[in-house]
């Protein structure tokens, strides 16, 4: 049996299997969970082609994605606290492309990066005001941050608020 | 006096061409954040959780090793107990109170999965069940749950743990 770390107690962890993605075995990546650990999003082969599966994590019930058909392969996702936002790299002519889809809006967001900067993976912070960008430029591998405030309302745990300079407990 | 105009180069390109291309779709550069990360060297791996960011770095010369930002001093923290002369991390990934990182590593041709508690400096390996080499993983920013990407008999799953 597996076992962990609680305080100064050794319990076991609890293990679930991934929901099935679909009939039978199939092959299954790059997992990434929400901020709340309720929705997982992975890749798996459709069709051909690697393409993000939205799933709730106990149930397995798919959850759908608008914009992102016809962009494949995708890569590298990552989702905000509540899953309302999802990054990841489509393709986009012959190149890779960051984009996050607001799944409360619809609305779709391509990240644009000057020509020679390709995306190779990204992080998404999990109230969805910044983003990590991994960079191929020139043979080496750079992380780059930016800031998504302007872009992108914050998805942030229930009983969190604005105050001031940054989020606090509500009373 | 006029002061000569410096033009930058290198990585003061990049960080130029970022801050325009950025400023056209809504995001801008972190600018002290990513300063301080171009003094890292070669990145990879990133894990943006609260005020604290995740990643690896391999400065020319010497291992791979996990290194912790505090965003809000854009400055790494200590990772006693975490970074090993004989492993090599691969993948890792950090909770929103920078308490917890989960971690793939190579170490003696082996891969396994680490759960690291930074309070306590003292790391745990998870076995992998049934045996498989784990490669890539996520963690819930609460902290409670954790995914890895496990290779099985040539088959690509998905291993989820509730974490206590």
């Amino acid at each position: 049996m597996a076992i962990g770390l609680s305080g100064c107690a050794w319990v076991p962890f609890r293990r679930q299997p991934a929901a099935p993605a679909g009939l039978g075995l199939e092959s299954r990546q790059q997992p990434a969970l929400s901020g709340n650990g309720r929705l997982l999003a992975s890749l798996v082969e459709r069709g051909g082609r690697i393409t993000v599966l939205l799933q709730e994590r106990l149930t397995g019930r798919e959850l759908p994605l608008r914009h992102l058909r016809n962009r494949q392969p995708h890569s590298a996702p990552s989702l905000s606290w509540n899953g309302r936002y999802l990054a990841l790299l489509v393709q986009q002519g012959g190149r890779r492309q960051a984009v996050i889809e607001d799944r409360a809006t619809g609305q779709q967001h391509p990240l644009w990066l000057p020509a020679g900067q390709e995306p190779q993976h990204l992080s998404l912070a999990p109230d969805g005001q910044s983003i990590a960008l991994e960079l191929i430029n020139g043979g080496s591998r750079r992380l780059q941050v930016f800031s998504l405030a302007n872009l992108l309302e914050p998805d942030r745990a229930p009983g969190l608020r604005e105050s001031g300079g940054g989020p606090e407990q509500q009373p | 006096m006029t002061l000569p105009l410096r033009i930058p180069s290198g990585i003061g390109s990049l960080l130029l061409a970022l801050l325009l291309a950025g400023c056209q779709t809504g995001m801008r550069p972190v600018q002290g954040l990513n300063q301080q990360l171009n003094r890292l060297g070669d990145s990879q791996s990133p894990s943006l959780s609260g005020d604290w960011l995740a990643l690896i770095t391999s400065r020319a010369g010497s291992r791979p090793q996990v290194q912790l930002i505090d965003r809000r001093r854009n400055a790494p923290v200590p990772l006693p107990g975490l970074n090993r002369p004989d492993s090599l991390p691969i993948s890792v990934a950090v909770d929103q109170q920078g308490e917890r990182l989960a971690l793939v590593r190579q170490r003696d041709d082996r891969s396994e999965l680490v759960l690291h508690r930074r309070s306590l400096q003292a790391s745990q390996i998870i076995p992998i069940e049934p045996a498989g080499v784990p490669q890539r993983v996520s963690l819930s920013a609460d902290g409670r749950v954790l995914a890895v990407e496990v290779s099985r008999a040539g088959l690509w799953q998905v291993d989820l743990l509730e974490l206590p």
